[in-house]
C-alpha cells in the first residue's frame, strides 16, 4: 500500500493553489534569495575572470620593475626614492634567466585633437616590442613610429575613435598631449599609426594610450630615468629566481611585481568579495526558509482538521509528512527556478557597475574615453546554475521538515474535532 | 482476506481513561461487546455518556486505556501505527455529522481520497468514485466543491468516501445530525439497502430515534458503560426499502 509519488505533488499543488496568496509571497522570498546569490556569484565570477584574463595578456614570463616610489605610473615627486637608468637596464639584463629588459617612461595627460579632448596616458617605450609585451596587439592603421622621429606617435584605439564623439583621428594628424604632474606644457605629435582595439591590461587601458618611441619620450621629458622596466625571462619558470635577484640586489629601493602573483593577489581579493556577497545571498535565504517555516506552520494548524480526516482515511504518518514536505520542495522548485531566471537577468544589470571597464586602476572611474562595450560580464558556471536550482529546493525541504513532521504526528481523534 | 467465524467488531473490558492536569476523566469503564458481521447497531445515550469515544477506540484512531478491541479478528493491539492506518483504509469506514470533506477538492476528489492513500491509478479510483456518487445519486455533482452542496449532499458525498473501498464495518458519529428529516430518511435507507446488499456491518451513534428504529439492535451506553443492549425488530417502513 503505497501512494504514488504523482498523487503526492499533485495534491500538494493543490494545496499551495488553494492559497495563492500566502504561496507566492512564501515563493518570492526563495525566488529573492536564490537570484541574489546567483546574480552575485555569476558577476564576481565575472570580476575575476575579466581580471585575470588582463593578468593574462601579460605574459607570464614578464616582471615589471618600478622605483618603490611609483605604483600606478603616475611621475614620483619625492626625490629620495630610487631612479632607474640605463645602468639599471644593463645589471638585471646580466642576471641569469633574463632574456630582455624595456626601460618604459609613462605619464598621465590629456590628450586632444580636433575638438576631442581624452585623460589618457604617454607611454614612451621601444614601440617595436610592444607586440611582444602585449599579446594580439595589432596595428589598426598607419605604420609604428620611427625611433628617431619625436614628433612620431602611434595611438590607442579608443583615442582614435572616442565614444559619443563624431571627431575621428587620421593618420598624421597632429594630436597634442597636456601632461599632468611636474611636467608643465604641452608636447604635439602626428599620429603615424593607430593600434586595433586591445582593452585593458592591468593599470593601463591601451586604448587610451599615445606611444612613442624612446628616444622621443627622454627628450622631451628631459629625463634620463625611466618610469619602469619590463623584465622577460627566459620562461615562466625564471620569474621566481629573477624577481629574487633583482629583490636581493635592490631590497626595498624598487618594487618588482609579476603577472602570477598580481594574479594570485586578485584572486584573494575577489575570491574574498564573493564570499561577503554569497554570504549576503545566504543571509536573504535564510530568510526565506524562516518564511516557509511561518507559512507551513500557519497551513498545518489551519489544515488540521483535514490532517485528523486523512488520518481516518487510513494515510499512514509519512504519507502526510510526505505531502507537506511536498508543499515545501514544490515552492523550493518554483522558487529555484524562478530566482534562477531573475539572478540570471539581474546578474547583468550588475555587471554594468563593476569597476573593470575603464581598465583597473588605469584611470579616473568614467573618463571621458572609456568605451562602454567593455562591461563586465557575468560568469555562469554549470556548477553555479545547478546550485542555483538545487539549493533553494534544498533549503525548502529542511524548512518544512519540522512542520510535515509535527503535522504526521497529529492525534487523529483531537485533530478531528479541532475547529 | 476476512472470514466468517470472527464477529466484526469485539471488545473485551475496554476502559479509556482522559487525563487533564492531574485529574483524570474516565470516559470508559468497560465495555464488553460483540458485533456480528453484517450487523446494524445504533448506539445511544447522553452527551458525554462516552459513545463517541467508544466509536474513536473501535475506528483505531485512538488506543484503548486497557481492554482489547478485536476488529474481525485482528487485536488492534498487535497493530504498529501504520498498520492500523492500514487497517482503517482497508476495512472500516467514516461518516461524521460536520461531513468532513476536504473543502479545497470536488466531490469527486474527496470520494477518491482513500483510495490515493493505496496508491489506486488515477483512472481506476475515477471511474470507481464516480460509480460510488452515482449510487448515492449526485453523479451530477462530482465536480462540486462541497461549498456549492447542500448539507443532505454532502454527507451522501462522505457516504460515498466511506463506502469506495468496500469496507467492512462502518462507523457514524451521528451521520444525519446536520441534516434535514427528509435527507435523514434517504440517508437511512440507503444504509439499509447496503447493509443488505453488501452485507456491510453498520455501527451509528446516534441521538435521533428514526435511526434508533431501523436499526436491529441498540445499544444504550451511560457514564461510561454499557447501560442496556436490544434487539429489535426492525420497522417495516425500512424493511422494504
Amino acid at each position: 500500500m503505497q501512494m504514488r509519488a504523482s498523487d503526492v505533488f499533485k495534491l500538494a499543488f493543490r494545496a499551495l493553489r488553494a492559497r495563492k496568496t500566502r504561496s507566492f509571497l512564501t515563493i518570492l522570498g526563495i525566488i529573492i534569495g536564490t537570484a541574489i546569490i546567483l546574480a552575485l556569484v555569476a558577476s564576481s565570477n565575472g570580476l575575476s575572470t575579466g581580471i585575470q584574463g588582463q593578468v593574462g595578456k601579460i605574459g607570464a614570463n614578464t616582471l615589471t620593475v618600478s622605483s618603490a616610489g611609483q605604483f600606478f605610473g603616475g611621475s614620483s615627486s619625492g626625490t629620495q626614492s630610487y631612479e632607474l637608468s640605463q645602468q639599471d637596464v644593463s645589471t638585471i639584463k646580466s642576471f641569469q634567466g633574463v632574456s630582455d629588459v624595456i626601460p618604459y617612461y609613462s605619464q598621465r595627460g590629456t590628450i586632444s585633437y580636433g575638438g576631442n579632448s581624452i585623460s589618457g596616458e604617454l607611454i614612451g617605450i621601444d614601440v617595436s616590442t610592444l607586440s611582444v609585451m602585449y599579446k594580439g596587439l595589432s596595428l589598426y592603421s598607419g605604420s609604428l613610429p620611427d625611433s628617431y622621429d619625436p614628433s612620431a606617435a602611434v595611438v590607442g584605439y579608443s583615442i582614435a575613435f572616442p565614444t559619443g564623439s563624431s571627431n575621428q583621428l587620421t593618420l598624421n594628424q597632429m594630436i597634442s598631449v597636456t601632461l599632468g604632474g611636474s611636467t608643465s606644457g604641452s608636447l604635439t605629435f602626428l599620429a603615424k599609426g593607430i593600434f586595433s582595439a586591445y582593452g585593458s591590461v592591468l593599470f593601463s587601458n591601451i586604448d587610451e594610450t599615445i606611444f612613442i618611441s624612446l628616444q622621443s619620450a627622454q627628450l622631451l621629458l628631459k629625463t634620463q630615468y625611466f618610469s619602469g622596466l619590463y623584465v622577460i625571462t627566459n620562461s615562466a619558470g625564471d620569474v621566481a629566481s629573477v624577481q629574487t635577484a633583482i629583490e636581493t640586489y635592490y631590497g626595498t629601493q624598487v618594487r618588482v611585481m609579476n603577472a602570477g602573483s598580481m594574479v594570485s593577489s586578485i584572486t584573494s581579493i575577489t575570491s574574498e568579495l564573493s564570499v561577503f556577497l554569497e554570504a549576503i545571498g545566504g543571509v536573504s535565504l535564510f530568510v526565506a526558509a524562516v518564511g516557509i517555516i511561518n507559512t507551513m506552520f500557519v497551513s498545518v494548524m489551519e489544515r488540521t482538521r483535514e490532517i485528523g480526516i486523512m488520518k481516518a482515511l487510513g494515510y499512514k504518518s509519512k504519507q502526510i509528512m510526505a505531502l507537506f514536505l511536498a508543499e515545501a520542495s514544490l515552492s523550493g522548485v518554483i522558487g529555484g527556478i524562478a530566482g534562477t531566471m531573475l539572478g540570471y537577468v539581474l546578474a547583468f544589470m550588475i555587471g554594468g557597475y563593476l569597476p573593470l571597464s575603464g581598465g583597473f586602476g588605469g584611470g579616473p572611474p568614467g573618463s571621458s574615453g572609456s568605451s562602454g562595450s567593455s562591461v563586465t560580464a557575468p560568469v555562469f558556471t554549470s556548477e553555479l546554475i545547478v546550485f542555483s536550482l538545487l539549493y533553494p529546493i534544498g533549503i525548502a525541504v529542511l524548512a518544512g521538515l519540522y512542520p510535515a513532521w509535527r503535522a504526521s504526528r497529529m492525534n487523529a481523534v483531537v485533530a478531528l474535532k479541532y475547529e | 482476506m476476512s472470514s466468517k467465524s470472527f464477529p466484526a467488531v469485539q471488545t473485551v473490558d475496554v476502559t479509556k481513561v482522559y487525563r487533564s492536569g492531574h485529574i483524570d476523566y474516565p470516559a470508559l469503564k468497560g465495555i464488553s461487546l460483540k458485533i456480528e458481521k453484517g450487523e446494524l447497531v445504533s448506539i445511544v445515550g447522553p452527551s458525554g455518556s462516552g459513545k463517541s469515544t467508544l466509536l474513536n477506540l473501535i475506528g483505531a484512531l485512538d488506543p484503548p486505556t486497557s481492554g482489547r478491541i478485536i476488529i474481525d479478528g485482528i487485536d488492534l493491539r498487535k497493530l504498529n501505527e501504520d498498520n492500523l492506518a492500514v487497517l482503517r483504509n482497508q476495512k472500516i469506514g467514516f461518516v461524521y455529522q460536520t461531513f468532513n470533506l476536504i473543502q479545497r477538492l470536488t466531490a469527486i476528489e474527496n470520494v477518491e481520497m482513500p483510495l490515493i492513500a493505496r496508491g489506486v491509478s488515477e483512472k481506476v479510483r475515477r471511474s470507481r468514485s464516480l460509480a460510488m456518487l452515482n449510487a448515492v445519486g449526485l453523479g451530477r455533482f462530482a465536480n462540486k466543491r462541497p461549498t456549492e452542496l447542500s448539507g443532505g449532499e454532502q454527507q451522501r458525498v462522505a457516504i460515498a468516501r466511506a463506502l469506495v473501498t468496500r469496507p467492512a464495518l462502518v462507523l457514524g458519529d451521528e451521520p444525519t445530525g446536520n441534516v434535514d428529516s427528509k435527507t435523514t430518511k434517504e440517508i437511512l435507507s440507503y444504509i439499509v439497502q447496503v447493509n443488505k446488499t453488501l452485507g456491510t456491518t453498520f455501527l451509528l451513534v446516534t441521538h435521533n430515534p428514526e435511526v434508533a428504529n431501523m436499526s436491529r439492535r441498540v445499544i444504550t451506553v451511560k457514564d461510561g458503560l454499557i447501560e442496556k443492549d436490544q434487539h429489535l425488530q426492525r420497522m417495516d417502513s425500512y424493511a422494504g426499502l
